[in-house]
């Protein structure tokens, strides 16, 4: 039977007319509600800004130095509404959609997918948007009478716009995959905390992409507009120092790489939901989009981070240096990295890595009723094999893909980092690529052959037993007696987490350490990394045998 | 009837190695009240919500109102219309926001013209004194109402609903089953599940029983009933005379069977088609037995499904 007519849906630009955001702006801004919520901000609003402003007016009597003063303040307030409220609500909101049921009528609605992503991405906010737009006439105030710059203020805006949509979109994400609203708000405001306290630490040891999912860059590189002028003339210079969005060869203004780096990660993410309303049941990414977003993220890390290697700029006791180095020691001349950073920092590349590793695989992967349905379709269409791309195969291949990918990278951080001129004494072992693969394929494939195997339950009991009772344990070891430190090494050694900390020691055998540690570890990192390649092929020894069971079972369709 | 309102074909739907529809093939026409009938975990729900596209099947092919749901999901969608078990109602939205929420997603012109139609089908369930009411505040029979109002507002040609009548009162079900009757008869088609057995054979011209995933028989009540090998209807007479001379007149007349007397009333069962009851009633009568009433039990047709449900404990 032909389809008689197509339809004429609503276009997903058309955001004013979208019935989902129109359903939200209806209860959300009721005046009763929304009036005291109003009420409360325009007053914490308020307040910020006339006690910014009179508290320096007495000390500073230049009106244009005075007129900066509730600039960071009121940022600080408008962050929270819209980062904090906003991304909970977008959590919560379209959780609590699904504990209603309510979410059937939506999926059953005739709107594009696209539309329904924008409809709550938009909708489940709206209260938070408004409110941040009514602290605005006071910034606007502020910049007027500050005498601002309004190149910088508009980047910062921009970016800080683009922002809370990215943490929006990832609160609908974390709404859509948790059950309780309670836990989806405390988790999407969580992940805006660490991105903010977290994140920026992680981006001083060598991953500097980290820094533009957030608007610190942007921040840093305009705060000093927003401040009175003597200290902003000082953050001034501070700033001539600090280099620009610097990707490979390429030179970005801080908004601009911002801008790219977090409408990419928004862009996975709308994919991610428009799967969602697709298919409910479908996995939040294709197998060769998780691919083509893990390549994407390597690309990324490695692309600032190759650029700030000889200048020095990557190392966290660079900018400790430039900023209070010669403070602290006024004798020192010229700065140099220590040996340590480079452990470290290629320690926590591969960790990064490997975390990326595992959840992409996580994503991409079947369970056995995934992989029965897959099959069973399959056969009924008179197909020997499953598609390569369908949700039903298996993401093994993938993840093979993802971990030499990841381990090129990896590889290609590590090599760059040493074979700077800061250490021309350092080299890292020959052995190093096929360590730095050996310890993503086991972690990706063994991940990848226990999800499609035993499922996400007996995978998870997995990973608390193997992978944080260890930790726990060792940790607790190794602070209870000095005696024990090595078997701790041994212990924390078995979890997978451990593996790129310990390898990066190994490879460039770090001196310094205490003597027992610094035996322990490779001891501990070749002897697990041994049994993690024997599990992992064990591991897949079994999945092929399973999904060959799946498979032969499915051949009566 | 005219075209197919719902083909269904080589349905299959697994979780795991449960097989909940196992290849169901089914057309229902467009302009009847077809009702899905089966026992717990006969694959009810699951053949709804794939219909409704809310749920990939392992394979097969969906046809709503024309539309293969499958390639053209929001073709499909815009036409048809579902009310799921225990319907659910958002906690935020008053009664005429929530309608008006639908209509808009449907498209159904202006405000003006929305709010002319939701008032329409709040007329039609009987809410409209509580247009203004908190959707959270109703009761679960007026949620029900409320939630078909929502299925009524496009004017779809398919509706779905799933246990439509569980928490309404009679008179509500009677209201539910003429509006529903007379959607049909403009030409929608309306498929319903239900446990509610005799209101189904009363609400649905043609019927299809389901079990363990499973298409067991389809077509009319009468011809569902001989299918599944139950020919014996449970037959009940009052007479105002005496009740031993109708139950020894009715003892020589073949298919009777299992006569019990209870006062006035004479219970039996009956092995025949619907010419031979009728014929069975006119000598009942032309004896002179002072025939008050003459009524088929439904519980007939539900000890069809209470011996299929039976059927799979003993399995």
């Amino acid at each position: 039977m032909r389809d008689r007519k197509k339809l004429k849906l609503l276009p997903a630009w058309m955001i004013w007319a979208n019935p989902i955001l129109k359903r939200y702006a209806r209860s959300r801004l009721r005046p009763a509600s929304f009036g005291v919520a109003l009420l409360m901000t325009i007053l914490v609003a308020g307040f910020f800004f006339f006690l910014a402003r009179e508290t320096t007016a007495r000390s500073i009597q230049n009106p244009i130095d005075v007129g900066r003063m509730p600039l960071i303040p009121l940022l600080i307030l408008q962050g929270l509404i819209l980062f904090g409220l906003g991304t909970g609500q977008a959590a919560a909101g379209i959780t609590t959609e699904a504990d209603e049921g309510v979410i059937d009528y939506q999926r059953l609605a005739p709107m594009t997918p696209f539309t329904k992503v924008l409809g709550y991405l938009f909708g489940l906010p709206i209260r938070e948007w408004i409110l941040c737009l009514a602290t605005l006439p006071f910034t606007g105030y502020s910049i007027w009478k500050g005498q601002v710059p309004l190149n910088g203020v508009l980047q910062l805006y921009a970016v800080f716009f683009m922002a809370a949509i990215l943490y929006h979109l990832t609160g609908l994400l974390a709404g859509s995959v948790m059950k309780n609203r309670r836990w989806a708000f405390l988790t999407s405001t969580g992940l805006v905390m660490v991105l903010y306290l977290i994140i920026p630490q992680a981006a001083k040891f060598g991953l500097v992409y980290l820094k533009y999912v957030t608007i610190y860059p942007v921040f840093n590189e305009v705060y000093p507009s927003l401040i009175p002028r003597p200290l902003g003339d000082a953050a001034e210079v501070f700033n001539t120092i600090i280099p620009p969005a610097k990707f490979f060869g390429l030179n970005f203004p801080q908004y601009v790489f911002t801008l790219i780096s977090q409408g990419v990660l928004s862009l996975a993410m709308v994919m991610m939901l428009w799967r969602r309303w697709r298919k409910a049941d479908c996995h939040l990414l294709g197998k060769f989009a998780a691919t083509g977003l893990f390549g994407w993220l390597q690309m990324m890390l490695l692309g600032n981070a190759l650029p700030l290697m000889n200048s020095g700029d990557l190392f966290p006791s660079r900018e400790l240096d430039r900023r209070f180095g010669r403070l602290i020691n006024p004798d020192i001349q010229f700065w140099s990295p220590k040996t340590w950073e480079a452990t470290v920092m290629i320690g926590i590349y591969g960790l990064v890595t490997l975390a990326s590793l595992w959840w992409l695989t996580f994503i991409i992967s079947a369970d056995q009723h995934g992989q029965v349905r897959g099959w069973r379709r399959a056969r009924k269409l008179g197909n020997l094999k499953l598609p390569l791309l369908s949700d039903g195969a298996t993401s093994v291949p993938w993840a093979l893909t993802m971990s030499v990918m990841g381990a090129v990278g990896w590889f290609i951080f590590g090599r760059e980092l040493i074979d700077s001129h800061w250490y021309p004494e350092l080299s890292l072992l020959t052995v190093t690529p096929v360590a730095m693969f050996s310890i993503l394929a086991c972690g990706g494939l063994g991940m990848a052959a226990l999800l499609e195997s035993v499922g996400r339950k007996v995978t998870g009991l997995v990973v608390i037993l193997g992978g944080i009772l260890p930790v726990m344990l060792g940790v607790i070891l190794a602070v209870s007696s000095d005696d024990f430190v090595a078997l701790a090494v041994w212990l924390a050694g078995i979890c997978p987490v451990s593996w790129p900390i310990y390898g990066s020691g190994v490879f460039l055998s770090e001196e310094g350490m205490p003597r027992d540690v610094a035996r322990a570890i490779p001891n501990a990192f070749w002897f697990w990394q041994g049994v993690g390649a024997i599990l992992t092929v064990w591991l897949l020894k079994k999945l092929r045998s399973a999904r060959k069971k799946i498979s032969d079972s499915s051949k009566e369709f | 009837m005219s075209e197919s309102g719902i083909v269904i074909k080589d349905l299959r739907v697994d979780y795991g190695d449960f097989v909940a529809v196992n290849d169901i093939s089914l057309t229902i026409p467009s302009g009847v009240v077809y009702g899905l009938v089966g026992p717990n975990g006969a694959g009810k729900t699951s053949t709804f919500k794939v219909l409704t596209t809310l749920m990939e099947p392992t394979y097969g092919e969906v046809n709503v109102a024309g539309f293969d749901i499958f390639e053209s999901a929001e073709e499909a969608r815009r036409v048809m219309a579902y009310m799921p078990d225990l319907a659910p109602v958002p906690s935020d939205l008053k009664l005429w926001e929530f309608l008006d929420f639908h209509a808009d997603t449907h498209r159904l012109g202006r405000a003006s013209d929305r709010r002319e139609r939701l008032d329409e089908c709040l007329k039609i369930v009987n809410l409209y004194d509580k247009r203004s009411a908190w959707c959270k505040e109703l009761s679960r029979g007026q949620t029900q109402r409320l939630v078909l109002a929502k299925t009524l507002l496009h004017r779809p040609k398919v509706l779905i609903l799933d246990e439509p009548a569980s928490g309404l009162d009679p008179l509500s079900r009677r209201e539910m089953r003429i509006a529903l009757q007379a959607l049909a008869a403009d030409g929608a088609t309306v498929v319903v599940s239900s446990h509610i057995l005799s209101e189904l054979a009363e609400m649905c011209s043609s019927l299809c029983v389901m079990n363990q995933g499973e298409l067991l028989a389809s077509g009319t009540a009468e011809e569902v009933r001989r299918a599944l090998g139950r020919a014996e209807r449970n037959l009940s007479v009052m007479t105002s005379g005496d009740s031993e001379k109708v139950k020894a007149w009715l003892e020589g007349w073949i298919g009777v069977s299992e006569l019990k007397v209870d006062g006035s009333r004479v219970g039996f069962q009956f092995l025949g088609g619907e010419e031979e009851q009728e014929r069975l009633l006119i000598e009942l009568v032309n004896a002179g037995l002072k025939i008050r009433s003459f009524e088929e039990e439904s519980s007939s047709f539900e000890e069809i499904l209470v011996r299929v449900a039976e059927g799979n404990r003993e399995v």
